[in-house]
């Protein structure tokens, strides 16, 4: 076994051709071109470099002159002579078999996916569960806040309409998870949201003059509600901050890159996953909502019937569902869905209260 | 071997570092490290880390010999471990108290240099070449003045002095790095960096400028097609959101722009020993063609180009960075240090602090 490399003499950057080879005593001995033994030391003292990819193996001695060679089969047969070939060589194994590459690839495929479709979503409910009131009610006062400065303005509704809409906005929140004293709502002219309904982690509902305005049914406007009942007992704001700010931290943390690229090419993944989890979330909420409808003797569809009229006032006849990303939950399914709710509702989908809204 | 006399007379080399690490190997390597680090919920990442940062040094080639990496991966986790500790004691007491996070900050401030130095001096003291060590010397002095002195004076004055803050942290960096007990140094003007920033904004104003008659030569034969002003808002989305994405992509060209030059300055400047002059000669916007396609087809193919984008932007970055020898480059000899602790450098690099040129 005679491996040909560089040696360097300790300390010093100045490369001597050599030979390495391991003597009967288990002696690693370095000799020069011309055959004089320039270094010698136990085998066993010598540091030998893991295996990877091509590049040149290092082994180190004791006294810190080091001999490199890219003779990586020949260090390994020496290593198997000294026997001292373990588990240091498996992951270059790993590396260097197609059939292992090609079953990581399937593994972090399979694994990425099971953390995008269940990790992340598990771990952002459990954290929006845990977070205090006290950081839920900060963070909806500053998003409140915020959005008065940059959108909403004051509502210009009536009183009466006002206490219309309160007093259907008291019937269904006594159905949710914190009871009436749970919950608020507050109303803001929309300006450049338009007809929009939201809810806030603290129980706040805020919704706008253009949304009540289109509103035709009483169980319409309780649909509304109910549904962003459901959004804040569900805690979907929290869970999406969450979901937000763990999918970077765990690019960032799988390619071990916090660089310029990572960030950018993190972007739209991350556009794209909270799309569909907003999705999701849409429909928990239609769910949830048509429970509490039921109870109160409301039509479930009757919400589907809402968001079809405000899709029309929004985009026209044609509704927005040929949006250009196709990332806008598509209202036709959210009313369908709905309208089935409605038809295993005790109540038939009759409407309770066919006068229309004042 | 020992007729340093002639070595020193001979002309100067050009050594110019070479790359020959290939796409595919490094996919594999990537690809393993991946997986390993999922199963053991991140623990392997510590090992990945080494082995990537190994591959990367070890294929990079001045005069024919590689760098070499050699940390310790325990150490790596064991920083990891401390980082982890220190951000969930951050998040569980900005969850008690609000203001938590306040004092977090100002504390973060203080260990600011510290981070700043112990990450750099274990990155440096790791890497070798021929069997040399680098170092890196800064003080936490040195650190706080170009760290948060500077920058602290760039924010009071509007930014107008944030070129020589740059400057500041180039020196810093430069200047403290040492091969064999020999150091790097490195001096400009500041005119010459301040032209840097001035050509990146003239770029910006370019760009905004050229946006505003792009946008109506492209938008208005597309809105005179079609008078009903429905359809018309359809037809006009899929356009608008095209220009939106060029808009951007040629605004994130801007920092690799300036960032590319400032690199080629500092290290243009840079001689090692008083003796070996280093070059930089790195294209601008090809920088910033490598950087930004590299992210859109990481991004189109989920993620699984990334090994080879790494590997393309080290091959270009290494094949236009050179060394100007006057000597053989082995005539330096090692300096006795200790390798320390990796926990600041891993805290510094869980934070991002972007510590570099
Ligand atoms: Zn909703």
């Amino acid at each position: 076994m005679n491996l040909e490399g560089v040696y360097f003499f300790p300390h010093t950057s100045r490369p001597v051709h050599a030979f390495a080879s391991l003597s009967p005593e288990r002696n690693l001995i370095i000799v020069d071109a011309a055959g004089t033994v320039v270094a010698q030391a136990p085998f066993k003292a010598v540091v030998v470099s893991q295996r990877l990819g091509r590049l040149r193996r290092r082994l180190k001695l004791p006294d810190a002159g080091h001999f490199e060679t890219s003779d990586n089969d020949g260090v390994d047969a020496m290593l198997h002579q000294a026997g001292r070939l373990r588990s240091g060589g498996l992951i270059d194994r790993l590396e260097r078999s197609v059939k292992w590459v090609v079953v990581a690839l399937l593994l972090a495929v399979l694994s990425v996916y099971l953390l995008v479709a269940y990790g992340f979503p598990a771990a952002a409910v459990w954290l929006a569960r845990e977070t205090p009131a006290s950081v839920a009610t900060i963070i909806s006062e500053q998003t409140l806040q915020t959005l008065d400065r940059l959108a909403l303005s004051p509502s210009k509704l009536k009183p009466i309409q006002m206490q219309k809409a309160r007093t259907l906005f008291a019937r269904v929140s006594t159905l949710g998870a914190r009871g009436a004293a749970g919950y608020r709502l507050l109303f803001r002219h929309g300006g450049v949201v338009g007809p929009n309904a939201l809810s806030l982690p603290d129980g706040t509902v805020v919704m706008t003059d253009e949304l009540y305005v289109l509103v035709q049914r009483d169980d319409e406007l309780e649909g509304v509600f109910g549904h962003e009942i459901a959004h804040a007992d569900r805690r979907h704001g929290l869970q999406m901050l969450y979901e937000g700010s763990l999918i970077p931290a765990a690019i960032v943390l799988v390619t071990g890159d916090p660089s310029q690229l990572g960030q950018i090419a993190a972007a739209l993944p991350a556009i794209l996953i909270e799309t569909s989890y907003s999705r999701r979330f849409e429909q928990q909420a239609d769910d949830d909502s048509a429970v509490m409808l039921k109870r109160i003797g409301g039509d479930p569809a009757a919400l589907g019937e809402f968001l079809e009229r405000m899709d029309r006032k929004l985009c026209g006849q044609k509704g927005c569902s040929a949006s250009w990303l196709g990332s806008h939950p598509a209202t036709a399914d959210r009313a369908a869905r709905l309208r089935n709710e409605s038809g295993r509702s005790p109540n038939g989908g009759q409407t309770r209260r066919p006068a229309p809204h004042g | 071997m020992s007729d340093s006399a002639t070595d020193s007379v001979a002309a100067p080399t050009l050594h110019t570092l070479e790359f020959r690490g290939t796409g595919g190997e490094y996919f594999r390597i990537w690809i393993v490290n991946l997986v390993l680090t999922i199963i053991t919920l991140g623990i392997y990442g510590a090992w990945a880390k080494v082995r990537t940062l190994r591959y990367f040094r070890g294929n990079t080639f001045l005069a024919d010999h590689p760098f070499d990496y050699h940390a310790s991966p325990v150490r790596i986790l064991i920083g990891r471990i401390i980082a982890l500790v220190l951000l969930l004691g951050y998040s569980i007491s900005a969850r008690v108290h609000p203001y938590a996070a306040v004092a977090w900050g100002i504390l973060l401030l203080f260990a600011l240099p510290w981070l700043v130095v112990s990450s750099l001096r274990f990155n440096a003291r790791n890497t070798s070449y021929r069997n040399v060590r680098f170092n890196f010397v800064g003080s936490l002095g040195g650190a706080a003045y170009a760290y948060i002195l500077w920058p602290f004076l760039a924010v009071i004055t509007l930014l107008t002095l944030w070129p020589l803050a740059h400057r500041a942290r180039d020196y810093f960096y430069i200047n403290n790095h040492t091969f064999g007990g020999k150091a790097f140094f490195t001096k400009f003007s500041g005119w010459s960096i301040y032209r840097i920033y001035l050509l990146g904004i003239a770029m910006l104003f370019g760009l905004v400028l050229l946006a505003v008659p792009v946008a109506i030569l492209v938008l208005l034969p597309l809105g005179l097609l079609k008078t009903d002003p429905k359809t018309m808002g359809a037809l006009l989305v899929g356009p608008i959101a095209l220009l939106y994405l060029a808009f951007l992509y040629a605004i994130y060209a801007i920092p690799i722009v300036v960032r590319t030059m400032s690199i080629n300055l500092a290290l243009g400047n840079t001689t090692l020993d008083g003796r070996h002059e280093l070059r930089s000669t790195l294209s601008p916007l090809r920088m910033a063609w490598i950087v930004l396609s590299n992210a859109f087809l990481t991004l189109i193919t989920v993620g699984f180009y990334y090994p080879w984008s790494r590997v393309r932007l080290a091959r270009y970055e290494a094949a236009h960075l050179s060394v100007l020898a006057t000597t053989d480059l082995d005539e330096f000899t090692s300096e006795a240090i200790a390798t320390q602790g990796a926990i600041g450098e891993e805290i510094a690099s869980f934070l991002d602090l972007g510590i570099g040129l």
